[in-house]
C-alpha cells in the first residue's frame, strides 16, 4: 500500500506536485494518469525516495521507503527514464543489483525467462532496443518478489506480443494480491488492466475512483436513438440537462438520460422506437475532458482548433 | 520473441535484506562487469613497467650511480605512477559519473536507499582494485628492471631498508587517487567536469603554486602538501626526504589520506541531500 499525505515537490519556482494526498491499495491495478508534466514520474520517484518531498510525506507499507530493511522486496520500480549502465550485460545488471539484497543468481535466472530475455542477457545493455531495455526494466522491479510494483510507462516501444504480456503479468500481480501503480499514456491498454484510476493534472488530483466511474462521471450518459417521430420523443423528454442532436444518419444523439428513462418516456408517449443503444465514453474520452484545463504541453494542431472555436 | 507467463514459486528468501557487505559485492559486480575497468587496469600496469624499462634501458648514457643505489632504483620503479595516477583519477570518475550520464544511479539508490553506504562500497572496491594493480605494476617494473640493474651490479633487493615499503606507499597512492577522484565524480556528476577537476589537482595545482611560490614565499611551503607531491612522497625513502626538502613517507600517506577524505565528505554531503 503507497500512501500520499500532502505531498510537494517544488523546483524552484515551478511546483511539479502540489500536496496531493492518495492511497494506492493492493490487490488491484490502480492506474496513474495524466498530461505530460502533470507531475506522475516525480510522484514515483518520491514514492522510492529518489526525489525528496518540499512538503508532504509519502509511506509504502507504512514506512518510508529508504527506512525499510529490504527495500526491493518492498517496492518494484520501473522508471520511465532508463536506468541502466549501457556498458554492462543485462545478466550483470540484475546481479548487481541482487547482490545488494543477497538475492541469489536463482532469482536473476528466473526473472531473466520471466522477460524472455534468455538470448540477450550476455549482451551489453548499450546494444538493446527499446522493447528490450522495457523488459529488463521489469525484470529488475521483480528481482525482489516486491509486494508492490511502481511501472512508469512499461509498455512504451514493447511488440504487441509485450503489450499484452504487461497486461496479464500486471494483473496477475494485483490477484495475488499486490499493490501495483501503473502509469501509461496508452487509454485503450489502462481501459483493459486498471481497476482504480488517480488522474493528476498540474500536480493537482483530479479524479480518484473506479475507472467506471471515472468514465461515467466526465463524459455523462448518452443515448443513440432512431425513431421516425423525433420531435415527438424530444418533447416527452425534454428537460434542463437534457439535449437531443440529430446525427447525420438519422439517427439522434440524447445526452443527459438514461435508456431506461428515454425507452420509458417513448413508451409512455406512444412513441415507436427502432433503435435504443446506450452510449459508453471510451476512457480516452473520459481522460481528455477530465484533463483538458490541466495540460500543460499542447500540440500546435489542438490548439488552433481552439483559436478556431 | 516470446514471452512464458509468471512463474508461481520465487526464489528470493524471505530473510533477503540490505546489508553493506551485499552493497560492496554490487560494486565489486559493478565495476568488474565494465571493459572500462579492464583497459584503465591493464593501462596502468603497462605503462609502468614500458616506462621502468625504458629508464633502465637507458640509465647508462644517463649517469649510473657509483653503486647500488635504493633511491635511484627506487625512482626507475615508480616513475610510471606519474602517469598512472591520471589513469587511475579518470577511474574514480568514472565508477559514478558513468552512473549518472546512464542513469544507472536511479537502480543504484533505489537499490540501496539510503545512499551513503554506496559511496562507501564504491571507494573500498576501487581503493582495493587499484591498489593491488598498483601493486603488481610497481613490483613488476623492479622484477622487470632487476636484470639489467644486475648486470650493472646496481642490483637493489626488495630487503633494502625502505625499499618494498615505498613500492607499496607508491601503490597505496594510486588506489588513494582513485578515491579522491570518486569523489569529485559524484560531487559533479559527469566524466568531463570530474576529470578535469582531477586533473587540475594533480597537475595544475602544482605549477599553479609553483609559480606563485616565485613571487609569494610563504606559498612555496605548500608545495609538499599538494596531492601530487605527497604522493610522490609516500613512494620514496624516508631518507631521501630530508635532502629534498619533501615530506616523510608516513606524512605524506597522510596528506594523501586527507585529500581524499575531504573529497569523499563533500562527495557524501551531496550524495545524501540531492535528488538523483
Amino acid at each position: 500500500m503507497i500512501e500520499a499525505q500532502q505531498l510537494t515537490k517544488r523546483f524552484g519556482a515551478r511546483t511539479a506536485v502540489d500536496g496531493v494526498d492518495f492511497t494506492v491499495a493492493a490487490g488491484r491495478v490502480t492506474g496513474f494518469l495524466g498530461p505530460n508534466g502533470a507531475g506522475k514520474s516525480t510522484t514515483m520517484r518520491m514514492i522510492v525516495g529518489l526525489d525528496r518531498p518540499t512538503a508532504g510525506s509519502v509511506t509504502v507499507n507504512g514506512k518510508p521507503y529508504r527506512e525499510h530493511r529490504a527495500p526491493l522486496r518492498e517496492v518494484g520500480v520501473l522508471l520511465d527514464a532508463k536506468a541502466v549502465h549501457t556498458g554492462r550485460t543485462a545478466q550483470k545488471h540484475l546481479l548487481a543489483m541482487a547482490a545488494t539484497h543477497g538475492i541469489g543468481s536463482a532469482r536473476v535466472k528466473e526473472v531473466i525467462e520471466l522477460a524472455g530475455l534468455e538470448s540477450v542477457a550476455r549482451k551489453r545493455v548499450g546494444g538493446f532496443s527499446l522493447g528490450m531495455g522495457q523488459r529488463l526494466g521489469i525484470a529488475a522491479a521483480l528481482l525482489g518478489d516486491p509486494a508492490t510494483i511502481i511501472l512508469d510507462e512499461p509498455v512504451n516501444g514493447l511488440d504487441p506480443e509485450g503489450v499484452r504480456w504487461v497486461r496479464t503479468l500486471v494483473r496477475r500481480l494485483a490477484t495475488e494480491g499486490r499493490t501495483v501503480l501503473l502509469s501509461s499514456h496508452l487509454m485503450s491498454e489502462m481501459a483493459q488492466t486498471a481497476d482504480h484510476l488517480i488522474v493528476l493534472g498540474r500536480g493537482r488530483v483530479i479524479a480518484d475512483a473506479p475507472v467506471s466511474e471515472v468514465i461515467a462521471r466526465a463524459t455523462g450518459s448518452a443515448v443513440r436513438v432512431r425513431t421516425p417521430e423525433l420531435a415527438r420523443l424530444a418533447q416527452a423528454i425534454a428537460g434542463a440537462d437534457v439535449t437531443v442532436t440529430t446525427l447525420d444518419d438519422g439517427a439522434a444523439q440524447i445526452s443527459g438520460l438514461s435508456s431506461e428513462q428515454v425507452g420509458d418516456a417513448a413508451a409512455a408517449a406512444g412513441v415507436a422506437l427502432h433503435e435504443l443503444v446506450s452510449l459508453t465514453a471510451s476512457l480516452e474520452d473520459a481522460y481528455l475532458s477530465l484533463t483538458a484545463d490541466d495540460v500543460e504541453y499542447r500540440s500546435g494542431a489542438q490548439s488552433a482548433q481552439e483559436v478556431a472555436r | 520473441m516470446s514471452t512464458t507467463t509468471l512463474p508461481v514459486v520465487s526464489t528470493v528468501r524471505s530473510d533477503a535484506r540490505l546489508t553493506f557487505g551485499g552493497i560492496l559485492r554490487s560494486e565489486w559486480i559493478k565495476i568488474t562487469s565494465l571493459r572500462s575497468t579492464f583497459w584503465s587496469l591493464a593501462i596502468i600496469v603497462v605503462l609502468n613497467l614500458g616506462i621502468s624499462l625504458l629508464f633502465a634501458s637507458t640509465m647508462a648514457s644517463a649517469g649510473l650511480p657509483a653503486g647500488p643505489s635504493a633511491g635511484f632504483t627506487l625512482t626507475t620503479a615508480t616513475v610510471g605512477i606519474m602517469f598512472g595516477q591520471l589513469v587511475a583519477a579518470v577511474l574514480g570518475v568514472l565508477a559514478m559519473s558513468g552512473e549518472y550520464s546512464t542513469g544507472m544511479i536511479r537502480s543504484t539508490l533505489t537499490a540501496a536507499p539510503s545512499r551513503l553506504p554506496v559511496l562507501a562500497a564504491k571507494a573500498i572496491v576501487l581503493f582495493g582494485l587499484v591498489t593491488v594493480v598498483g601493486l603488481i605494476a610497481l613490483f613488476g617494473s623492479w622484477a622487470a628492471t632487476y636484470p639489467m640493474f644486475a648486470a650493472l651490479d646496481l642490483a637493489v633487493g626488495l630487503g633494502e631498508p625502505g625499499f618494498a615499503l615505498a613500492l607499496i606507499g607508491g601503490a597505496t597512492y594510486l588506489g588513494l587517487i582513485a578515491v579522491f577522484a570518486l569523489g569529485l565524480g559524484t560531487l559533479l556528476r559527469s566524466a568531463a567536469g570530474g576529470i578535469a577537476a582531477a586533473l587540475g589537482v594533480i597537475l595544475i595545482l602544482p605549477v599553479v603554486l609553483q609559480l606563485l611560490g616565485i613571487a609569494v614565499e610563504w606559498v612555496r611551503d605548500l608545495v609538499p602538501y599538494l596531492l601530487s607531491s605527497a604522493g610522490e612522497s609516500m613512494g620514496s625513502l624516508a631518507t631521501d626526504a630530508e635532502a629534498s626538502g619533501t615530506l616523510e613517507p608516513w606524512a605524506g600517506a597522510l596528506v594523501v589520506l586527507a585529500w581524499a577524505a575531504v573529497s569523499l565528505l563533500f562527495a557524501a554531503i551531496a550524495l545524501r541531500g540531492r535528488d538523483a
